[in-house]
């Protein structure tokens, strides 16, 4: 596979002052996203999968490692011109669609934000423009312009907040939870809404997400997290069909299947580290399990898992 | 009561299209943050029967200097006019130089309220830049908390009678005495507000667009503080006015030639025991304006907050 690697993550660890102490949230994280497809990031509530992409956004500085974006540095000090680059073609949609939007400031501003930032128009014209042709490529109306953003509902400011990062015409978007936040009712059409425009703007997308179910569906890779660590990485239908990580395997059983009887005596897989791994003598490194299965473990658990697979 | 539903005549109904566009108008509420914010202030009568004061005093103690024409430096050497009770011709009767009561008061009243509009602006101006940067910059953090801690433990009135003997008494010498302490008492009360809506997930959008801090500043915390600054201002103002009389009271106020509410208050004091009148109208308009501002700024910052609004 000669795919152009787009994203690239090596040896990322993010930590966070605890008073005098410091918290490791995430720590030799590493991992590529190639251009065009869906890269997805799933973890329990506090693994560190939101802290990774605001690594990527240098919301939260990383404290070692590297951040690649088209084979250019963005992550530690860097100069003007990658920062643009940056702000540019990687955007953020967030998770929560009540809390990110600024509550004072009207659509047309809250959408041109990012092209004030870096004064991508021409005249007042042109920004009247880009502002409309974003709001209308996500199913908005134009005239939404000059309103605030509570007078919406929770899939019409989702739908801002994706127009606010397409106005930047961006390469890659990370989406951090954009769904769960919302009705059961909506989701689809926010997926649905996020499917089309990857197609028609030949994006790239690292999707960060608990829900595994939507996952599946939407994702060309996944990752699975845990406690800060990738422990398991490879394409999603390979993910589902051979799950080698006993973590994984937990992760997995815990999926509800729509069926009463199978659901009925089913006990979820629990998953202990401290029973499941013996690391007293070798310490877990990544391993490529199986071609395009990436997993974490010693040598001969590499080897048990891709046996039992 | 039981009705039944009479037949429903199909002709009147027409089978509409699907349409996108309309189902997306329906999708939000009309509610404006302002609107909402003075129809609940307007409910009560007492706000607006103090808010009407607050703009007739106002109204009439700048427009009345305007038509008066009343030399109020002029020395009444008549003694017939010195002291006179309130009559048809001195409303508030005069004081012990034969100037009209009525007259000193509108014009004092203009000088305090001017002091108290100019320490307002000054108060809430500075404090409000500086407590966005002291919330927002977090290097900012200590020096700031260690300012405020040396401003506020020194007792204000050590430090206004230290300024006294510094400058001269007069009308900017209070505005620095009084604005140079009060600034950081805003600044600090906007900086905790700053600090809960800063790691707030709208600013860290717009971050990630990469929204320089003046922007931020300007754009995404301000307009989120303007309700409660509308209000620390209203507070501000009679605060100011109060000072100015106690400032007079202990000697350190606008000279004596001023004419100002805290100077009169000083005067009909003295005469007290005598002449009561010439201290109850004053007092009396003071008060009017003190209670009103105090009370319209609270019933505002009531009236702003949201959670009020239903």
């Amino acid at each position: 596979m000669s795919r152009e690697v787009l994203l690239s993550v090596r040896d990322l660890r993010v930590d966070f002052p605890v008073g005098r102490k410091t918290f490791t949230a995430v720590r030799d994280v590493s991992f590529d996203v190639y251009r065009g497809e869906t890269f997805s990031l799933v973890g329990e509530s506090g693994s560190g999968k939101t802290t990774i992409g605001r690594a990527i956004m240098r919301i939260h500085p990383a404290s070692a490692g590297e951040i690649r974006y088209r084979d250019r540095r963005v992550s530690g000090r860097i100069d003007a011109a990658s920062e643009r680059l940056l702000r540019q073609k990687i955007q953020m949609i967030f998770q929560d669609p009540m809390a990110c939007l600024n509550e004072r400031a009207k659509i047309d501003y809250i959408v041109s934000e990012g092209l004030y930032n870096f004064k991508l128009f021409r005249d007042e014209e042109e920004r009247k423009e880009k502002v409309e042709r974003a709001l209308r490529d996500v199913g908005l109306l134009p005239e939404f312009a000059t309103r605030f953003p509570h007078e919406f509902s929770g899939g019409q400011r989702q739908r801002i907040g994706i127009a606010r990062a397409l106005v930047m015409e961006p390469e890659l978007l990370i989406a951090d939870e954009p769904i769960s936040a919302l009705d059961v009712s909506i989701r689809a059409q926010v997926i649905n809404l996020m499917n089309r425009l990857k197609r028609e703007k030949n994006l790239t997308y690292f999707f960060i997400a608990h829900d595994l179910s939507v996952v599946r569906f939407i994702s060309d890779r996944i990752a699975v997290i845990h406690r800060g660590r990738i422990v398991e990485l490879a394409g999603a239908e390979d993910l589902f069909a051979r799950p080698l990580h006993p973590y994984t395997r937990a992760l997995l059983s815990a999926v509800p299947v729509p069926d009463p009887d199978a659901e009925a005596g089913k006990r979820p897989a629990g998953y202990d580290p401290a029973r499941a791994h013996d690391y007293s003598r070798e310490s877990p490194a990544w391993r490529e399990a199986l071609p395009g299965h990436f997993v974490l473990g010693t040598e001969g658990e590499a080897e048990e898992w891709a046996r039992g697979a | 009561m039981i009705r039944t539903i009479p037949e429903v005549p199909a002709e009147l109904f027409r089978p509409a299209a699907f349409d996108a566009e309309a189902a997306e108008r329906t999708g939000y509420a009309r509610y404006s943050y302002w609107r909402s914010t003075f129809r609940t202030f307007l409910k009560s009568p007492v706000s607006i029967f103090l808010l009407a004061l607050i703009v007739v005093l106002t109204t009439a103690s700048f427009v009345y200097p305007l038509f008066a024409h009343v030399d109020l430096g002029a020395v009444n050497l008549d003694t017939e006019t010195w002291n006179l009770s309130p009559n048809r011709d001195h409303v508030f009767g005069t004081d012990g130089l034969g100037r009209d009561i009525w007259a000193l008061t509108w014009y004092g009243t203009r000088t305090s309220l001017l002091l108290g509009f100019v320490i307002a602006i000054l108060d809430v101006g500075i404090g409000m830049i500086a407590g966005a940067l002291w919330g927002y910059v977090r290097k900012l953090d200590r020096i700031m908390t260690e300012l405020y801690n040396v401003l506020n433990n020194i007792p204000q009135t050590v430090f206004l009678v230290l300024l006294a003997y510094i400058m001269r008494p007069g009308f900017w010498t209070i505005v620095t005495a009084l604005c140079s302490t009060g600034w950081i008492g805003i600044a600090r009360f906007v900086r905790n507000k700053v600090i809960t809506i800063r790691d707030a997930e709208y600013n860290v959008a717009s971050r990630c667009l990469g929204t320089p801090l003046r922007r931020m500043i300007t754009r995404n915390v301000l307009p989120y503080l303007v309700s409660i600054l509308i209000m620390e201002a209203a507070l501000t103002i009679p605060y100011s006015i109060g000072s100015e009389v106690f400032l007079g009271f202990i000697g350190l106020g606008l000279p004596i030639d001023t004419i100002s509410l805290g100077n009169l208050v000083n005067q009909g004091k003295n005469n007290f025991m005598l002449y009561p009148y010439q201290l109850t109208w004053p007092t009396v308009i003071m008060a009017a304006i003190t209670v009103s501002f105090y009370i319209v700024g609270n019933r505002f910052s009531d009236a702003s907050d949201p959670r009020n609004h239903v």
